[in-house]
């Protein structure tokens, strides 16, 4: 897949956005069998709702992988230095979650020049999901 | 019980008395189906994760793992554990998956992990706090995954954390 071209990005502009979803019920049972995490708040309702949950909610991590692909296809995989994120609230069972980046920083490391990117996941009525940063090596 | 043995009862399910303590080093492979199951559950729309000519034609020597395949490390990591009669993570922690939310994770990439390698797993129990005024319990995990002879490829800083109130 063709990259962009990281010398030209300035502090201040946006990755193309991406979105994932809506979030089905087959996503989560697909996530928690090639993740490995089984924890049946995600994939088994009658457990949830035993847990005093209205219903299952998505893998935090299953977002996680959507907002990292926001930058691995900006940037390609072989550049990034650092990813993480806070889950600030519950990813739903049918939310369509828009990613959006924007570079905040160009900084120097060991001779290498990097970018910080913050990052956000919402879902379409404004609920914030996800808050994160990725830090990506240019050239 | 009496007023002072539920006042001195430490707030939380998790078991703080692990805290501290690293886990037995964990050798796990990674395999190309595994990769690939995990890149198609992420929707990932790249053929290096998942066709080996798209891999070799982008510079790889393999399939390489999407950032956040340390998830299917973890937990491959504790399906050994179980088969060497070790506790999982989670049940050392004494999670309660009726109360259990993920607070936030975060990697440092210090090299690609690919399809066919043999890895190793370190994972430490940091430390434990409250927010919320104890509604809400938390812990640190760190881990790094390496490789023989590509030394450390990730460190993995997560925090876990159970609803109280």
């Amino acid at each position: 897949m063709a990259h962009a071209n990281l010398d030209a990005v300035q502090v201040g502009d946006q990755l193309p956005g991406t979105s994932f979803g809506p979030i089905t019920r087959t996503m989560l049972a697909l996530y928690a069998g090639a993740s490995g995490d089984h924890n049946p708040a995600h994939i088994d309702i009658d457990f949830a709702k035993r847990a005093g949950l209205p219903d299952v909610f998505a893998h935090g991590m299953l977002s996680f992988g959507g907002l990292a692909q926001l930058v691995t296809r900006w940037a390609g995989l072989v550049r990034l230095r650092s990813f993480g994120a806070r889950f600030v609230s519950m990813t739903q069972v049918h939310d369509l979650i828009a990613c959006t980046g924007t570079v905040t920083e160009r900084f120097e490391v060991d001779g290498e020049t990097r970018l910080r990117i913050n990052l956000v996941a919402q879902a379409l009525d404004g609920r914030q999901t996800l808050l994160g940063e990725a830090v990506v090596a240019v050239g | 019980m009496s007023d002072a043995d539920v006042a001195a009862k430490p707030v939380g399910l998790f078991d703080r008395s692990t805290k501290g303590l690293a886990l037995p080093t964990v050798s796990v492979e990674v395999e190309r189906g595994r990769i690939r199951f995990f890149a198609k559950a992420l929707g990932e729309s790249d053929p290096i994760h998942s066709d080996i000519a798209a891999a070799h034609a982008a510079g790889y020597p393999d399939l390489p793992a999407p950032p956040s395949f340390f998830m299917a490390i973890e937990a491959m990591a504790d399906e050994e554990r179980a088969r060497l009669g070790q506790p999982s993570l989670v049940a050392l922690l004494k999670c309660d998956f009726r109360r259990l939310l993920h607070g936030d994770e975060s990697y440092a990439y210090h090299g690609l992990v690919f399809a066919g390698d043999a890895l190793q797993l370190d994972t430490r129990i940091i430390d434990f706090y409250e927010k919320k005024g104890g509604l809400m319990e938390f812990v640190t995990i760190e881990s790094s995954v390496s490789h023989a002879e590509r030394g450390t490829l990730i460190t993995a800083t997560r925090t876990l954390l159970h609803r109280l109130g």
